[in-house]
């Protein structure tokens, strides 16, 4: 019945986009039309505006994409604005301060935002998969992240059940602090070290691979390892520049199917030509969500002296391969690895020698510099995170290739 | 050279000391005070700054005033001359440290001066000196025969190995000759 409106809602979606000087591909837009429409139920009207939307995204021509009234999409809100929206609750979490009434995750078509209601607004609750006008509410910022915050001059209203849409996936390399979905696989299950956390390993996708924590909470079941998930509206959060995956928010569903994890593309080998100052034995701000290394006076520079610090080992180096030059950090459990020395370990050698912290600086660049190294890990501000580093060893394969290479008719 | 190379850290180069020996072209990119000056290996590379992996057979401190050292390091094919004064305090205080003879690693500067009677001396800044193992510098004259070998194939090719060739005149053969000869020494 509709399948003539849907190629006439191609050709008019293809036009537009053509008249802005793209080159839309039809099929894909007619199946994606028709995926919303025949699968998630969207009517014709809202498929277009979706789809109209996402190309006009996807060939960078934001003047396309419709605004009606002043509504906004969630995906297009940055912190200091006051806006309304229209979102359903995909997640509520435990509210561990008398302030907060409520906070939770809510999501339309264009992507998903954190938000918190002070108790001071006296507002209703909103209920879990709901839909709710949300009329001035203002938008801050939240450890990098935008953040929705309803207060006593913000208007909600529930209305009637929303259009249906599917959360937007996001590839693992393009996730940004703040709220994703992801397609992924469990590539690793690491050992809990803490008695609150239920599971932590690493996801990938074709994308690349990022660590996951599920903290205890009633309800909330592990992943299999090696399983597929579509995991919708985890919170995306940064702990010393990478990112990471808390799935207490999200709602995971096993899914078909397998994912070639691309981990190859950020593999680099070379030898290690340079340690910077800041590594070695560090301390860092205990101030929670902060995390900056101290100055030697135990100064940070957002919440000045700090006592109370704690320590931690890390590595700043160059890595070379004679091409390219390539700054990579490694965290603790790295460092104790390729060092040998354990954090506890550095600290009673630190705190009893003449030479201090200075004395872990010296024993970490010795063990690495000038060696080579085979680090992988996602790139961010133009730095290698690095989440896997093995020492080179040596080949002999290698060794009759080079040779076979220079010519062997020398001799 | 893009803008933004000049804020990207530059790579060491690999190089085999009877080619760097070789080296006395050397030129400065840009007219600023700061610009980095370069110089263009026989098998045709820009470089200022170089990672070499060998034995550190002997040191020696000189100066009264202003003290630094000096240094021989061998690799399978020749020896680097290299340096280390205070205005490197890190290398400095590292050769300082070390024990003649043992595998070391050196990330420098070229650096090349004439000496009265007309003969360019080429050396190397140290910027850092550490101990390595040997399998460290089996690795470095992997690294070195690859990286001299992916020069030669695309020599005659590239700006830097057409500057080469005219100061030159490389021959090619030659320095696969070389390679291989250094690859052959790893397996003793
Ligand atoms: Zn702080």
């Amino acid at each position: 019945m509709y399948v003539m409106n849907l190629s006439e809602v191609t050709e008019r979606i293809s036009r537009k986009l053509e008249s802005s000087g793209a080159q839309p591909d039809r099929q894909k837009i007619e199946s994606r039309l028709r995926r919303l429409v025949e699968e998630f139920g969207v009517n014709i009207a809202e498929a277009e505006r979706t789809v109209t939307g996402d190309l006009a995204r996807e060939h960078n021509l934001p003047n396309l994409v419709t605004s009606s009234s002043d509504l906004r999409p969630i995906n297009e809100i940055v912190p200091g604005e006051w806006v309304t929206i229209e979102g359903k609750i995909v997640s509520l979490t435990p509210s561990f301060s008398p302030s907060i009434a409520q906070n939770g995750i809510i999501a339309d078509s264009s992507g998903a935002m954190r938000f918190v209601t002070w108790t001071r607004a006296n507002v209703p609750a909103m209920g879990y998969g709901h839909w709710y006008r949300i009329e001035s509410a203002v938008v801050d910022e939240y450890r990098g992240t935008p953040n929705l915050k309803i207060h006593s001059g913000t208007t909600i209203s529930q209305m009637e059940e929303g259009i249906p849409f599917i959360p937007s996936i996001t590839p693992i390399m393009e996730l940004k602090p703040g709220v994703g979905s992801v397609r992924a696989k469990v590539i690793q299950d690491w050992d809990v070290l803490h008695e609150r956390m239920l599971q932590t390993g690493l996801l990938g996708d074709e994308s690349g691979t990022i660590k996951f924590v599920i903290w205890k909470e009633e309800g909330k079941e592990k992943l299999e390892p090696d399983g597929v998930y579509n995991i919708y509206y985890a919170s995306v959060d940064e702990y010393n520049g990478r990112l990471s995956l808390a799935l207490n928010t999200a709602m995971y569903i096993a899914d078909e199917g397998d994912i070639e994890v691309g981990r190859n593309a950020t593999e680099i080998q070379g030898a290690l030509v340079h340690v910077a100052p800041g590594s070695g034995l560090i301390k860092r701000c205990p101030v929670e969500g902060c995390n900056r290394s101290l100055s030697r006076q135990n100064y940070c520079p957002v919440h000045e002296i700090q006592p109370n610090f704690r320590y931690d080992l890390r590595l700043k180096a160059v890595l070379d391969d004679g091409e390219r030059a390539r700054n990579v950090l490694m965290q603790r459990d790295l460092v104790e690895s390729l060092v040998g020395i354990s954090l506890e370990e550095a600290i009673s050698i630190a705190e009893s020698n003449p030479l201090g912290m200075d004395e872990i600086f010296y024993r970490v660049r010795n063990s690495v510099l000038g060696r080579y190294y085979t680090c992988s890990g996602g790139e961010f501000a133009g730095r290698m995170l690095v989440d896997s580093c093995t020492p080179v060893t040596f080949k002999p394969q290698e060794l009759a290739t080079l040779l076979n290479r220079a010519g062997g008719e020398a001799a | 050279m893009t803008p933004q190379a000049a804020f990207e850290r530059e790579p060491a180069r690999r190089v085999f000391a009877s080619e760097f020996r070789e080296t006395r072209y050397q030129f400065k990119e840009g007219d600023d005070e700061k610009s980095p000056n370069y110089v263009i290996f026989p098998t045709g590379i820009r470089s200022n700054r170089i990672f070499v992996v060998g034995t550190l057979t002997e040191k020696q401190r000189q100066g009264e005033q202003n003290i630094f050292y000096r240094g021989r390091v061998i690799d399978p094919t020749g020896t680097f001359f290299i340096m280390a004064g205070s205005y490197q305090p890190e290398a400095m205080q590292q050769i300082a440290r070390i024990e003649t003879p043992a595998f070391v690693a050196v990330v420098g500067k070229p650096n090349l001066f004439m000496t009265q009677d007309g003969n360019c001396l080429v050396s190397v800044n140290a910027e850092s000196i550490s101990v390595v193992d040997r399998e460290t510098r089996d690795l470095w004259v992997l690294d070195t025969a690859r990286e001299t070998l992916d020069r030669l194939d695309v020599f005659g090719t590239t700006e830097d190995s057409r500057k080469a060739q005219e100061e030159y005149g490389t021959q090619p053969d030659l320095y696969r000759k070389i390679v291989y000869d250094a690859l052959t020494q790893i397996q003793m």
